[in-house]
């Protein structure tokens, strides 16, 4: 399928204004952006977010969100990334988890955890990879088992980001032991307390030197049926329908923004024509993604399932945000000073070494073709 | 809101007029005799050659979207005829000057040429189907400014050329010609041409792209290699997935910048760039992806990808390739600085 473009209305670019304006308030002069989704964690930004309604704005109203629908979303967070905002605390709780509880969790569920997060006072982190589950997520070896009242999880899980900071995080686990058939039988996702004795979070250094990624050892950890989301069995459903539908939204085109923009401003105030076809090429193609991750939004809110869409939407983002890294590096020319004088200096080198991640996080390059292969060759033999 | 439903209904008008008229019997004839009638007379009678020409200049109306969205489908069909030239380009050319619409296949073409004296002087270079044409619709220089000159091809002298897919591209030397009409064009006349020059190659280019794709997919379904269809391995399934993501790059680029000039207007510089940037670079990856994934057949006269390939080889670089229209993008994007950079890609689609 091959999207049309979508405008944007005028209700919704007012909303567009009306972000421009709050963040052009609120983020200090100079501000160091973050590089899209890795914006920094900061939960009085989050709160002050949350103040204007823009925390969990998916969440119906009932439940203390704005009720507002995916292309409104789209929206807000498209400036909040553009600008690098420190959104790291709310991120996985409203982009991941508050839609989920509107799926699968209960009433009871929904009526907790819901307005927390649209307050911005309830943070989330995902719990999926192991150290033997990464694209082969299926094979997570968390055991859950029954005990009286609920469920005690043992196991480990990797690469949890934030788990040193946030409240919860919905954990992958085997309810049901593998047995010879069907392996995405027998899976659940359990929302465990990261605050809990049991919850064992140590930091996982990147080559960057930050430390927000961590290994969480779940030693025996209790959690009740009530904390159970969705149905005990489906998780491996639960999980799949999550990520199809956050693929391909705009962390996946503006991480880049923020060199960009530095770029301009330090190398492109009147560029020679070498610099000004890598400004425009780039423009170009996050103008076109841009659209086409828009279209996906639209979908979503026209009742439609992009789900293969959305994989080749986040893969054309990914890998071009790479590019943009090369592309601006060749361009400015000269070697990479992590300590250098500009916004720059210091951005390429944050970027360089951070973009290996950007096609891994989210589902790995291979592994969205494959999706999208499958579609796209359904019929042959 | 949707738009874009009554762009997919000339889309898909166009494709089932298109579906059974432009064999490769009829690809081959018009390679060999530069003019393909079957495929042009039920286009023309459809009114589908003069898409985005208002009707009071005599043409079908419509907006450049929906001349696009004609366009696409052509592409898609790799029919050999100038319905580009004939509409959105001559023809809404000719309707900014006040002139009336020719009957007959129109085409345009850029090039340094001077009026004076009632006489034109310069050539046109590269000029699609020049000679097959009813009339040239020719931008010139007056001693007033910028005219539309209405020209015959008989009272030109043109030289035989062609793009890689054997679609004539001829050049037109017009010392002496006496035009059959001059008017006064619109200032900016010349840069809307290009702008409208490179879309329409952009929409052939989605087009092409899209088909590109199923006839890759297609291929690659049935040819079985060690046992099943090639399409199933990985590094053959890799070329599918960067194909289909490239044809909708390059068909999202187009429809906004043609959707974004609105019901009665003209594409505004910034799309044209953007989406001719991203279509010609497009062209080249979807090309290259596709002959690789479908091998030595891919390669021959006989199988039904290279008349497509072969176009958008072809139309990539004309009315300007990926680099010239970057590099006008970008010193756009520069000028403007960095605080307006965001402001500017993300202003969308306006309608």
């Amino acid at each position: 399928m091959i999207f049309d473009p979508t405008p944007l209305s005028a209700d919704e670019e007012k909303l567009r204004e009306e972000v421009r304006a709050f963040l052009a308030d609120t983020l200090p002069d100079g501000f160091r952006p973050g590089l899209g989704l890795g914006g920094r964690h900061d939960p009085e930004f989050t709160r002050t977010l949350a103040k204007r309604g823009w925390v969990g704005m998916s969440i119906p109203t009932r439940y203390g969100g704005a009720g507002a629908s995916t292309v409104r979303r789209f929206v807000v967070i498209e400036e909040l990334l553009a600008a690098g905002a420190p959104i790291a605390a709310h991120w996985i709780a409203e982009r991941q988890s508050a839609p989920a509880f509107l799926r699968f969790g209960t009433e009871e569920q929904r009526e907790w955890f819901l307005p927390r997060i649209a307050a911005g006072e309830c943070w989330f982190s995902l719990g999926m990879s192991e150290p033997d589950a990464g694209s082969d997520l299926a094979s997570v070896r968390t055991a859950a088992t029954r005990v009286d009242g609920g469920w005690r999880v043992t196991g480990t899980k990797v690469w949890t980001t934030n788990a040193h900071l946030n409240h919860f995080a919905a954990m992958l686990c085997r309810t049901t032991p593998q047995g010879e058939g069907d392996r995405h039988a027998g899976l659940s996702q359990l929302i465990v307390d990261l605050s809990d004795e049991d919850v064992h979070v140590s930091p996982i250094p990147l080559i960057d030197g930050e430390e927000h990624v961590n290994e969480v050892v779940l030693d025996g950890v209790f959690v009740p049926d009530e904390r159970v989301l969705g149905e005990v069995g489906q998780g491996w459903a639960q999980v799949t329908a999550e990520l199809a539908h956050e693929r391909s939204g705009p962390d996946r085109y503006l991480s880049v923004l923020g060199l960009y923009r530095a770029f301009l401003d330090v190398h492109g105030r009147v560029p020679d024509d070498v610099r000004a076809a890598a400004i425009g090429r780039i423009g170009a193609q996050m103008w076109t993604i841009r659209q086409l991750s828009l279209a996906v939004a639209r979908a979503l809110d026209e009742g439609e399932a992009p789900a293969v869409e959305a994989s080749l939407v986040k893969d054309i983002g990914t890998t071009f945000e790479q590019q943009v890294v090369e592309t601006l590096r060749d361009a400015a020319g000269g070697e990479i000073d992590p300590g250098g004088p500009t916004m720059f200096d210091v951005l390429l080198a944050e970027c360089v070494l951070n973009a290996p991640t950007w096609t891994l996080r989210g589902g790995t390059t291979e592994v969205l073709r494959g999706i999208a292969a499958k579609a796209l060759t359904r019929g042959a033999r | 809101m949707s738009a874009g439903a009554d762009l997919r209904e000339v889309r898909d008008a166009v494709a089932d007029l298109l579906a059974d008229r432009v064999s490769p019997e009829v690809l081959e004839a018009a390679e060999r005799d530069g003019w393909a009638a079957g495929v042009w007379e039920p286009l023309h009678a459809g009114g589908f050659t003069t898409v985005g020409v208002p009707e009071s200049a005599g043409g079908a109306g419509g907006s450049v979207a929906e001349a696009c969205a004609v366009l696409e489908a052509a592409g898609a069909a790799a029919a050999p005829v100038p319905v580009a030239e004939t509409g959105l380009l001559a023809g809404r050319l000719l309707a900014s000057a006040g002139l009336a619409l020719p009957d007959g296949a129109l085409t345009t073409g850029t090039g340094d040429v001077r009026l004076r004296d009632g006489s034109l002087a310069g050539r046109l270079a590269r000029v699609p189907w020049a000679s097959a044409s009813s009339r040239i619709a020719v931008l010139a220089d007056g001693p007033d400014g910028v005219v539309v000159a209405v020209v015959d091809p008989a009272a030109a002298r043109i030289s035989a050329g062609h793009n890689l897919a054997g679609e004539p591209r001829e050049s037109v030397d017009l010392d002496g010609v006496v035009p059959e009409t001059t008017a006064p064009a619109p200032a900016d006349a010349r840069d809307l041409l290009a702008r409208r020059g490179s879309l329409a190659r952009a929409a052939q280019i989605a087009g092409a792209a899209r088909r590109v794709l199923e006839v890759t997919v297609t291929y690659t379904g049935e040819r079985v290699q060690f046992g099943r269809p090639v399409s199933k391995f990985p590094a053959v399934a890799d070329h599918l997935v960067r194909l289909a993501e490239q044809a909708e790059m390059a068909a999202m680029a187009a429809r906004s910048a043609a959707v974004g000039a609105g019901p009665d207007g003209e594409p505004a510089e910034l799309d044209v760039a953007a989406a001719s940037a991203v279509a010609s670079e497009a062209a080249g990856l979807v090309a290259a992806a596709a002959h690789q994934a479908t091998g030595a057949m891919g390669v021959t006269r006989e199988f039904s990808l290279g008349v497509l390939t072969r176009r958008l080889w072809s139309w990539r670089d004309e009315w300007g390739g990926e680099r010239a229209w970057s590099t006008r993008l970008g010193h756009t994007l520069a000028a403007g600085g960095p605080e307006a950079l965001w402001p500017t890609i993300s202003r969308g689609v306006r309608v």
